[in-house]
């Protein structure tokens, strides 16, 4: 194509492999360097490069009269897109059968594209190789082949039966409550406790008298998280404390991955080490079902590194403390205070299970 | 908003015609009829549909802030990356877990003994006990009178005790055994002298 770069405007866009042209002409060139004494001999198959531009003969009648690019246009079936032609996806998914399908949200054009991951998190990587194995080697309990199976505790009561309308009758639930507790899964190589999410939450009453808090609570989770938090609002009404029902008086926002890895990590190596006189998160945290959680004074989040870079900009008295809920895929407190503590959280107090 | 075709397949309607209002409609339809009065006479009410419709779901864009890749150095001089809403390329800490006691319990370098040559410490705790530490004072009563090494002593007999039952303790499991243990350093925090704590240490022997 190089070669072609000589040619006229009009006559590059000839459909030149249509037209049965002759053979160039090889046309005497009288150059410097390949009349050298010593100039090599250029290969066989790089002649064409020795070709120049300007050795290309004229067109003839013919040639010129079959240049007619109305006739292409006229004869193309389908429409060329215009010159400033743009592919933007659908703002709107409007069902699987719809003829206009947006991308994958793995296309960057998708309007829910996410670039990344741009690093493997530490935690992460310290996890895959060695936390996930020595946690699956260290629980395994041996049972020896042949040991009947234990009996499943009963777990919704049933009724006992003194009455005839007690047949086909749904099973009683647990006492003291509506709630039914997970049961334990033993740790094997298919259920290895990990981090599923990590959920932030604020809490500034003081919101309803001066918004600004919110803006200062939204931006700072927003710096620790990297993800835009979503405001919640109060539950119930307390006279005493001034909370009325559905003000506008949090946030919160989760993040998942390694957002989540990341923000642990954060959390267990550069805050914590820096808080005064901190002893730990208290053992008898967790909700009975894998998931623990701990809390951020308000000055304490001064040593989110994100924080501190930009100190300044927050108003001291308005630096909300925050709570932190990690969800594993453990089933109970002691295998997700287990995995934590692999992590390096450390933990204080009575234990509870 | 890309351009959609005009001429879409519509889901028949149970009443056989289009309804002019419907619940889930975020949009006008594409084919808008504007009917004349007198037909509104003639034809029924719309009837709502059953089931709530939804013909269009926004797909809404991430709202997200600009993520940098940064270096953190921890004090020990181990560096690392991650993705961070700071615009910093290094991040340098001072304080972290390679250099706290919590994360470090058998770095003696870390530890804050209380020096004590004069001895006036070990005094005071002879005359008043340990009540008066800070950290409440594992004997705390005042007419409790030890030394230094008689105290350390007697807190070792103590811990022997307290170990006795837990090793005789059939665990029943690693997990159990794993879950409850937990590190519990006393010789963090002061109450002998630097020299019995650095026989201590020379001795190997936990406390």
């Amino acid at each position: 194509m190089a070669s072609l770069r000589g040619l006229s405007r009009p006559a590059c866009r000839l459909p030149l492999s249509q037209i049965a042209r002759p053979a160039y002409a090889s046309r005497p060139v009288r150059c410097a360097s390949s009349q050298a004494a010593g100039a090599p001999v250029p290969p066989a198959d790089l002649a064409d490069l020795e070709q120049s531009a300007l050795t290309t003969p004229e067109l003839s009648p013919e040639e010129k009269k079959q240049y007619r690019p109305w006739k292409r246009a006229k004869d193309r079936k389908i429409q060329l897109p215009g010159a400033r032609y743009q592919y933007h996806p659908p703002k709107y998914y409007r069902g699987p059968l719809h003829p206009v399908q947006s991308p994958p949200s793995s296309d960057p054009r998708a309007r829910d594209f996410v670039p990344g991951p741009f690093n493997l998190p530490r935690l992460k990587q310290t996890y895959h190789s060695t936390i996930a194995p020595d946690l699956m080697t260290l629980t395994y309990m041996h049972v020896p082949p042949g040991t009947p199976e234990k009996e499943p505790a009963e777990r919704l009561r049933g009724w006992d039966g003194s009455s005839p309308y007690h047949k086909n009758r749904a099973l009683r639930g647990p006492r003291g409550g509506a709630e039914l507790p997970l049961i334990e899964r033993d740790i094997d190589f298919t259920n290895i406790p990990e981090i599923k999410e990590v959920t932030l939450a604020t809490y500034q009453p003081e919101a309803q008298r001066d918004p600004d808090y919110l803006v200062v609570a939204r931006s700072v989770l927003l710096a620790i998280t990297g993800t835009m938090p979503e405001l919640t609002k109060t539950k119930t009404n307390v006279v005493q404390w001034h909370v009325r029902e559905g003000i506008k008086a949090g946030c919160k926002t989760t993040i998942r991955g390694n957002a989540a890895y990341e923000f642990l990590d954060r959390c267990i190596h550069l805050v914590w080490p820096k808080i005064k006189d901190w002893k730990g998160v208290r053992a008898t945290t967790g909700d009975g079902s894998g998931n623990l959680s701990w809390g951020f004074e308000p000055e304490d989040m001064k040593f989110f590194p994100e924080i501190e870079f930009n100190y300044w900009l927050y108003p001291p008295h308005m630096m909300p403390g925050c709570r932190v809920f990690v969800k594993t895929s453990a089933t109970s407190d002691r295998q997700a205070r287990l995995l934590l503590q692999a992590f390096g959280v450390p933990f204080y107090g009575p234990i509870r299970d | 908003m890309g351009k959609l075709p005009s001429t879409l397949l519509r889901r028949p309607c149970l009443t056989g015609r289009l309804p002019t209002t419907s619940p889930g409609f975020t949009h006008t339809p594409l084919a808008p009829s504007i009917p004349s009065p007198a037909a509104t006479s003639t034809t029924p009410l719309p009837t709502l549909r059953p089931t709530q419709v939804r013909h269009a779901t926004f797909i809404p864009r991430h709202r997200r802030p600009y993520q940098f890749t940064q270096l953190v150095q921890l004090s020990d001089g181990s560096t690392f990356t991650v993705r961070t809403t700071s615009p910093q390329a290094l991040y340098r800490s001072d304080k972290d877990s390679r250099n706290h006691i919590l994360w470090n319990p058998s770095e003696a370098s870390l530890r804050n003994v209380e020096v004590d040559e004069a001895g006036k410490l070990a005094a005071f705790r002879e005359r008043y006990g340990t009540a008066w530490d800070l950290d409440g004072g594992a004997g705390g009563k005042a007419a409790a009178p030890a030394g230094g090494d008689k105290d350390a002593a007697a807190q070792k007999g103590d811990a022997k005790d307290a170990a006795a039952p837990a090793e005789e303790e059939q665990h029943d499991s690693l997990v159990d055994l794993i879950s409850a243990f937990a590190t519990v350093d006393n010789s963090v925090k002061g109450g002998i002298s630097a020299k019995a704590q650095a026989k201590l240490d020379k001795s190997g022997k936990r406390r």
